[in-house]
């Protein structure tokens, strides 16, 4: 077979070529130099590169162990616990907050509208942040303007734009005043929950699509223009353009933003409590505003706990699935 | 990178390490010692208190200023919840191990164990619903007057317009009245969503359910009686034909308690069920039509105790280092007359011996609570008759299930079953 006998000193087919190796002198043992005392000056380096990591990683690592890992072992150890905050000796219950959790009404009407809320959230701010840095994606006199006004909601507190859309949607709001004055009845935006879920998606959405649109920019300047060019020279139409070379290119892109919005939409919080508050009839709670009402109303703080670490595991795997998931198209860009 | 640079960045990372161990060490708990086991004489008092649209961080300020130059080493910090309130606030600073010194708020009996005992003196025992604040046997809190719930606030006009001459004494005419007013254009019962729905209904039970069984709440944690069995169904009856006739407002659950009473005081709704605490907002809106007040007419029409309890409750954290300092600021709050007096006057609430100049709706809630047999401890009680933790908020998601379609019989089940899981 042609090429299935490589060449002496040649590469055979399938071997990938690796850096090459440092030249040794003839019976020259490893890790010795060539010069005098080598072996002392490379363990000097050594010594002085790991000083070095060492103090540059401090404190990333000791801020991550305090704000992130404490937290996190100490909200695990609370779990097993039926602490209420308050005394100083908590007692351990076992596994009995995590069999609680399974059969606890409110937990299962939270999971169902925090999974609606990151489901369609997700979706609706990918798709938004997509199509509007598509079209943001040129340069104009207002495309800069543009950016920043469709960046801005992201930066405004999500409490104050809780209360912000409720003074908007509120029954005694500016849409229902509106309507009243055009002799329309007002819309029941917060006081019907299927409503209300569908008011807290879109709000949630125009809070966070900003930095959608932000990092599909970025992703679609690093496209190499050349490819564009390649193809519709080819005839591509702009629809097979975006088809065929934006939208596997955006590959890490779309990793990234799917992960960051399905991250932050499990654990919606403020805007629920400044919108709704959880109502009507708790009908509108996510599952983080039910743990935090569950551990600082109720002072069920070893049951808040439980929850919060089921939190935890169920956005660490579905944030590691759709990592694993996009991984292949990832690939396809990178090859 | 050479010697020097690194040296240099090793040094600057060791500074900025002992510089932020010495900011948090510097900020753990805030407490100065006020030398031995606390005089009076420095002390720096942090006060965890409530805030409200007339409770404001400046009224506090006002308040203990009078103090701070009678005691000159002693510095008071009013400090407004950063959680959904005192309680919340009050729970996470002691996770965090930096409480306050004093707190002022509506707190559960759970807490005491991190209070204070307040001294069996008589001026603490002068202070309203000490008593009845008692768990264990300890007094824990002093508030500086008597706040009285369940009195429904209604617009003159509005009943006059509606031919309303007699005030409603018992539940049935009081609903007989509100058709009456929605005939007549208005919205009859203004509540909203929030924690509205269901402090509403407790004010129209409470004067129903305690008055026979003052100790309702003690009762109830033990197992003796349930909601189900007791007057709070008919209550729930009650409010449900409301919801069903339209009484309330439909978008009632869109509202909230600022929009409740923006829509009273704009003349649109007739009636306003709620606590003293509205008169000052009453008093200075400017309206078109006079606010009346009458007491929550109750089931079978027999006089009803007024259902109360402390305003503005103060207690002392046992953590204090300032406990004697401390002592003397909740005295002062609960004892001084200007004190006592301002503390009365921004919410409209009463105590005997501290007259202030009332207005005419003020007046008419004095002659309430003066024309009452009894009073009796409202909301979820106080000390050890009272609800367990969360129990308000989870009476008013269950309440605001009846506009959802609940039936009365499955949100008294529910509150059963939340209830006996939760009983202390």
């Amino acid at each position: 077979m042609p090429g299935s006998t490589p060449a002496p000193g040649g590469v055979r087919a399938g071997d990938r070529p690796g850096p090459a190796r440092e030249a040794r002198p003839a019976g020259a043992a490893p890790g010795s130099g060539t010069g005098g005392r080598p072996s002392t000056g490379r363990g000097r380096a050594r010594l002085s590169a790991f000083v070095s990591q060492t103090v540059l990683l401090a404190p990333a690592t000791v801020l991550i162990s305090v704000f992130m890992l404490l937290p996190i072992a100490l909200a695990a150890y609370l779990s097993f616990t039926d602490w209420n905050g308050l005394t100083p000796d908590p007692r351990r219950v076992g596994w009995a907050n995590y069999a609680r959790l399974l059969q606890d009404a409110d937990v299962g009407h939270a999971a169902v509208v925090t999974l609606v809320v990151t489901l369609v959230g997700t979706v609706a701010c990918n798709a938004a942040g997509l199509a509007l840095a598509v079209l943001l994606n040129r340069s104009g006199r207002l495309t800069g303007l543009l950016r920043a006004v469709v960046f801005y909601p992201y930066v405004i507190g999500p409490i104050i734009i809780g209360f912000l859309w409720s003074a908007i949607l509120g029954a005694n709001g500016a849409i229902a005043g509106l309507l009243t004055s055009a002799g329309h009845s007002p819309l029941p935006f917060l006081s019907d929950p299927t409503w209300a879920v569908g008011s807290i998606v879109a709000v949630v959405v125009w809070s966070q699509f900003g930095v959608n649109v932000v990092l599909y920019l970025a992703g679609l300047q690093t496209i190499p223009v050349s490819l564009v060019e390649a193809a519709r020279m080819d005839g591509a139409t702009r629809w097979q353009v975006f088809r065929s070379v934006t939208w596997p290119m955006l590959a890490p892109s779309v990793t990234v933003n799917l992960v960051l919005v399905l991250v932050g939409l499990l654990r919606v919080y403020e805007i629920v409590l400044a919108l709704t508050g959880g109502g009507p009839a708790g009908r509108t709670s996510t599952f983080a505003f039910l743990i935090l009402s569950e551990s600082f109303r109720t002072n069920h703080l070893g049951y808040g706990a439980a929850q919060a670490m089921t939190l935890t595991v169920v956005i660490g795997a579905l944030a590691l699935a759709i990592t694993a998931l996009r991984r292949r198209a990832e690939q396809a860009v990178s090859a | 990178m050479k010697p020097l640079r690194r040296r240099s960045l090793i040094t600057g990372c060791v500074a900025l390490t002992a510089l932020a161990l010495a900011g948090c060490s510097g900020s753990a708990g805030g407490f100065q010692e006020s030398g031995g086991s606390g005089s009076a004489t420095s002390a720096d008092l942090r006060l965890l208190v409530n805030i409200t649209p007339v409770l404001t961080k400046e009224f506090y300020r006002n308040l203990v200023a009078p103090f701070e130059k009678a005691h000159p080493g002693v510095k008071v910090s009013i400090e407004a919840p950063t959680a959904s309130d005192v309680s919340a606030t009050l729970q996470q600073q002691l996770a965090a191990g930096s409480p306050p010194d004093l707190v002022s708020g509506s707190l559960s009996a759970e807490i005491v164990p991190q209070l204070s005992p307040l001294p069996e003196e008589q001026w603490v025992k002068d202070t309203p619903y000490a008593e009845q604040s008692r768990v264990g046997g300890t007094m824990w809190q002093a508030g500086s007057g008597n706040q009285v719930q369940s009195i429904v606030f209604y617009n003159k006009s509005a009943f006059a317009k509606a031919g309303i001459t007699d005030m409603p004494k018992t539940m049935n005419e009081l609903t007989e009245d509100l058709v009456r007013l929605k005939d007549a254009g208005y919205v009859p019962a203004q509540t909203a969503g929030e924690w509205v729905t269901g402090a509403q209904v407790q004010m129209m039970a409470n004067p129903n359910v305690l008055d026979t069984a003052p100790d309702w709440f003690n009762r109830r944690n033990k197992g003796e009686v349930d909601f189900a069995r007791s007057d709070w169904s008919k209550v729930l009856e009650v409010y449900q034909s409301w919801i069903e006739r339209k009484l309330t407002p439909p978008d009632a659950m869109g509202l909230k308690y600022q929009d409740a009473i923006d829509q009273f005081l704009a003349g649109k709704s007739a009636t306003f069920i709620m606590g003293s605490w509205f008169v000052p907002t009453a008093d200075e809106a400017k309206k078109s039509f006079d606010v009346g007040v009458f007491a929550m007419p109750t089931l079978d029409g027999s006089p009803a105790p007024v259902s109360g309890g402390p305003s503005i409750p103060w207690s002392i954290l046992k953590s204090s280092k300032n406990q004697s300092a401390a002592l003397d600021l909740l005295k002062y709050l609960v004892t001084d007359k200007t004190a006592v007096v301002a503390e009365l006057k921004a919410e409209g609430n009463f105590r005997k011996g501290f007259d202030y100049p009332a207005s005419p709706l003020n007046q008419a809630v004095g002659e309430i609570v003066s024309a009452s047999a009894a009073t009796v401890v409202a909301s979820s009680g106080q000390g050890d008759n009272s609800a367990p933790t969360g129990f308000n908020d989870e009476l008013n998601k269950q309440v605001q299930g009846l506009y959802l379609g609940k039936t009365p019989k499955d949100v008294l089940a529910s509150i059963d079953s939340w209830y006996t899981s939760n009983a202390r």
